[in-house]
């Protein structure tokens, strides 16, 4: 069989690779794409993508709901064909897969529909993917390599998906409303399904080991969060430890450890969200000399690079955090390292944080009590969105701004937003920290009137002890 | 996971370095820009920084000894990390530190002008004989120059070898204590938009720096923290102990060799060892000379006052200019000339001397290159040598005039053809016109490299240089 010659191969078509591949394709590379799976990876089709239709679908039904209780406006029996929720998400995403194989054809980029693995540090062996044809090439030969084969849903010793037990994997395309849910795990995906199963008046128990929601989170957003949760309806155990589960009748048992104090939860659904582990198995990276570190996740330096000089990692399989965007901008800042057109480096404290629940969380660098810890002398402006004029408006007032800055310089060192829309609002911080603007830019920019963005101005002020609204 | 923090090469001559003291140990949290150790290196005393955060888990070279650059000294922990996780292990070692020199002694003073009344102190810096009208008068001219008790001008660094490893902006000394903080830019007009994140321009406004002497590294040049970071910690690469009283060790005791003091132990046998010296002396009638410096102090034709090492400077720069094989090095057999003058001028520190450079003389006017020896000589009391200051010479002069020297030899800087060694301008009978009278004469003396200059050359280029210093207008056109 014949082999093939690129001076780019890159292992995974997820928002890492694809990104990184068209962009080597600007800079002139002959660039290949390894996918076993479906082009997008799993933001495209398992993750983001489809989650966020899902979502929608819950805020959707949850206005239409405060419609009838909060503006006047009559609703009859609100009646919900819930397969048709999972299809438009499913559709979601299937537009924007063929999307990502429409940009590899427009910008030149090979798809093999295979699974790659690393024979040598140049080259990529081609082995048949499940449910795909076999191959017409073998081996790709590579002038540099890149990884990013991304993450997979990691589960619990002695959890078995099926029969109502599901990760986000399986809960995306789960046609069914369950009666009752437990969620285990309160960090962004456990908090995102709870919130979308709650909204369709599922009953929902959220299982957290930690004392908070949304552990290493700002601990003000956390609870403000589960008050919010709660308020919907959703049980929330914190502090409760997973020890096991088993089926008894219709109805999971889960046995829980709360400090001590044995505890259990019954509910006919099960969704596992307790993180996600770097695919770095199976790729060959013993043969190429790539090492592989803690977590699992493979070792690069600054310039992306492994412990085998010709491959380069990006994306979840490389650190965290786990997100699409930062792993789009590895891509980029990866390929454009190899070219000789970028210095070394990535600011990982400019990546925002999106949760996309109701109310929505949206943070960027360091909290407060991180910037403490780094002994920074910090100020923090925060702003309630009952403040703001907008929200009162539109009845949006849940959440808040939270600004927190050096007292040195008043340089931004982070922001966190809960409340409406706030993953919307949260760019002009990430813009902001990028142009190293301080409070006094930020706060002193007009900000439209009347919008919810407005309370970053305004928490801007406050950390000067100048806000005008509060 | 662990990182290891490596012995980093600090200048382009840097081979090893001793840890003074560690300022971390075992167990110690560590965050970005603290100080880990104190480090010697060939140069200076340095303060290692780290770039990274974490924990301190195994200091790997004791205090008191040394390592070569790029053996690990210690290891570090990652924030979050468990201890005892295994080093990290990747193929391009982080570098987590970086240095900053350290003055081992604060309290040291860093005022930079001697007074010519204390011949018995070396000096890095130029008095003015209006500053001291007795020193023109007593018959011992200093020179002006600032000159080490013995000249080893073994910190000189090899223009050939390759850049240091520290970054250099086009940097420029900043006095905080003369330089009132600039007001906050006005956020409008030309000044606003200067390139510079509002983030940087707060610390250079709180540094004292002014904004357009910082290289931009963001998008187009852009200002921003970090370049200010790279900056102040720039300022302060090259801090010397500036030499106050000669060092001397106890009758009978025995004195561990600095690095510097290896250095220059490694570099001054290894000239004595592979270059055939020969030297050549000429006596010059600086009559001309001490007028035209009272001149142009007396018009004060210039903002910068010019010393007498300037003059003689510039001078030699003339010289070089013409003999071109005085501007050379002897290397794989063959000899090369250099396509610029770039004269170091040797000035005594505690343990040793440095030798900084002016770069391209030809190209510098008189003040001009008045004004660049008074920036290095300040910077030798004060620190914030640029690497490209202390590197990259082609000639050098060794001035001993303030110690009121009658006559001296130097050795050559390898890599190097020769060297000048000027001593003081005394009161000496003189032959004028067929009669005895009383002069002001000083005493060059060239070392050369037979193997590039033969005796005829060198005669003739301490002619040169007679020829300029006695007729002194001459310095003002070329």
């Amino acid at each position: 069989m014949a082999n093939s010659r690129y001076d780019l191969v890159v292992i995974g078509s997820g928002p890492g690779g694809y990104v990184a591949a068209i962009r080597a394709r600007q800079l002139e590379m002959r660039v290949a794409v390894v996918e076993c799976d479906r082009p997008g990876g799993v933001c495209l089709n398992w993750g983001c993508i489809p989650s966020k239709a899902l979502l929608n679908s819950a805020e959707t039904i949850e206005s239409i709901r405060g419609a009838a209780q909060e503006h006047g406006i009559e609703v009859g029996e609100i009646r919900v064909d819930f397969p048709r929720v999972i299809a438009r998400s499913r559709d979601a995403a299937e537009k924007l897969s063929r999307g990502v194989r429409y940009l590899f054809k427009k910008n030149h980029v090979d798809l093999y529909e295979a699974r790659g693995e690393l024979t040598g540090p140049h080259s990529v062996a081609l082995k048949p993917a499940p449910d795909k044809p076999a191959p017409e090439v073998s081996m790709l030969e590579a002038e540099k390599i890149l990884l990013a084969t991304g993450s997979g849903e990691r589960l619990f010793a002695g959890m078995q998906i099926g029969d109502g037990v599901m990760t986000s994997h399986e809960a995306l395309i789960h046609d069914r409303i369950p009666k009752s849910i437990a969620v285990i795990g309160a960090g962004a995906v456990g908090l995102e399904f709870a919130y979308f199963y709650r909204a369709f008046g599922v009953e929902v128990t959220v299982i957290e080991l930690e004392k908070q929601m949304l552990p290493g989170f700002d601990a003000e957003v956390a609870e403000e969060l589960r008050r919010a949760f709660v308020k919907r309806g959703v049980k929330v155990m914190l502090g409760h430890g997973y020890k096991s589960m088993e089926k008894r009748g219709a109805q999971w048992s889960i046995a829980l450890d709360a400090g001590g104090q044995p505890a259990a939860v019954e509910a006919e659904a099960v969704l596992v969200a307790v993180g996600r582990a770097p695919l770095s198995a199976a790729l060959g990276l013993e043969r190429a000399g790539v090492e592989i570190g803690r977590g699992g996740f493979i070792t690069i330096d600054d310039s992306f690079r492994t412990s085998a000089p010709s491959i380069y990692a990006i994306g979840d399989v490389a650190r965290t955090p786990l997100l699409a965007h930062k792993a789009s901008a590895e891509g980029v800042a990866a390929v454009e390292i190899m070219a000789g057109i970028r210095e070394p480096g990535f600011d990982l404290l400019s990546i925002a944080g999106c949760i996309y629940c109701e109310p929505e969380v949206a943070t960027v660098g360091l909290t407060e009590a991180q910037a403490r810890e780094r002994g920074i002398d910090v100020k923090v402006g925060k702003i309630p969105f009952r403040a703001i004029g907008k929200a009162v408006a539109v009845n949006q007032t849940e959440g808040f701004v939270k600004l927190v800055a050096s007292r040195q310089y008043s340089e931004v060192l982070g922001c966190q937003i809960i409340g409406h829309r706030a993953t919307d609002m949260i760019s002009e911080v990430v813009l902001g920290r990028a142009l190293e603007t301080t409070t006094a830019e930020i706060g002193k920019t007009p900000h439209p009137h009347p919008t919810l963005s407005e309370a970053i101005m305004e928490a801007a002020l406050a950390a000067e002890d100048e806000a005008i609204n509060y | 996971m662990s990182s290891e923090i490596t012995m980093p090469k600090l200048s382009d001559t840097m081979e090893e370095g001793k840890i003074i003291h560690w300022l971390k140990h075992p167990g110690d949290s560590i965050r970005h820009g603290d100080a880990i150790a104190e480090v010697e290196t060939d140069k200076a005393d340095m303060v290692l920084e780290s770039f990274d955060e974490g924990v301190l888990e195994e200091i790997r070279l004791p205090e008191g000894q040394s390592a070569p650059v790029g053996a690990v000294i210690a290891i570090m922990r990652k924030p979050g990390d468990q201890p005892g996780a295994a080093p990290n292990a990747a193929h391009e070692p982080e570098e987590p530190a970086t240095a900053i020199p350290t003055a081992r002694e604060p309290e040291e003073p860093v005022t930079a002008i001697p007074t010519a009344r204390e011949p018995e102190e070396p000096m890095t810096a130029i008095p003015t004989a209006r500053e001291h009208p007795a020193a023109a008068e007593n018959g011992e001219h200093g020179n002006g120059l600032a000159a080490p008790p013995q000249f080893h001008p073994a910190m000189s660094a090899n223009p050939s070898a390759a850049p240091t490893a520290i970054p250099m902006p086009p940097a420029r000394v900043v006095h905080p204590e003369a330089q009132a903080p600039a007001p906050r830019q006005i956020e409008s007009g030309e000044a606003a938009k200067l390139k510079a994140s509002p983030l940087a321009r707060r610390a250079a406004e709180e540094a004292g720096i002014d904004l357009s002497t910082v290289r931009g590294t963001g998008p187009d040049g852009r200002v921003t923290k970090r370049d200010i970071d790279n900056f102040l910690r720039e300022q302060q690469m090259f801090r010397f102990r500036r030499l106050i009283a000669p060092h001397e060790g106890a009758p009978g005791s025995r004195e561990t060799l600095s690095a510097m003091r290896k250095t220059i132990a490694h570099r001054m046998a290894l000239s004595k060892r592979e270059i055939p010296h020969f030297y050549v002396t000429v006596e010059i009638d600086m009559e001309e000379a001490v007028r035209f410096k009272n001149s142009l102090e007396a018009t004060e034709l210039f903002d910068e006052d010019v010393s007498y090492n300037d003059i003689i400077i510039k001078a030699t720069a003339l010289a070089l200019s013409r003999f071109t094989r005085m501007n050379a090095a002897f290397e794989n057999d063959g000899i090369s000339i250099y396509p610029h003058i770039n004269i170091g001028v040797a000035v005594a520190v505690e343990d040793g001397l440095i030798v900084p450079v002016i770069h391209e003389c030809e190209r510098k006017s008189l003040p001009d290159i008045a004004r660049h020896a008074h920036r290095l000589v300040a910077k030798a009391a004060q620190g914030g040598f640029t690497a490209e200051e202390l590197s990259g010479g082609t000639f050098t002069i060794s001035n001993m005039g303030m110690l009121g020297i009658e006559h001296f030899s130097a050795v050559i800087v390898p890599g190097q053809a020769a060297i000048l060694a000027v001593s003081a301008i005394k009161d000496r009978p003189l032959v004028r016109n067929g009669q005895i009278v009383i002069g002001k004469t000083m005493m060059v003396t060239v070392s050369c490299d037979h193997r590039v200059i033969d005796g005829v050359v060198a005669g003739r280029f301490l002619q040169e240089i007679k020829r300029f210093l006695e007729n002194p207008a001459s310095l003002l056109i070329g």
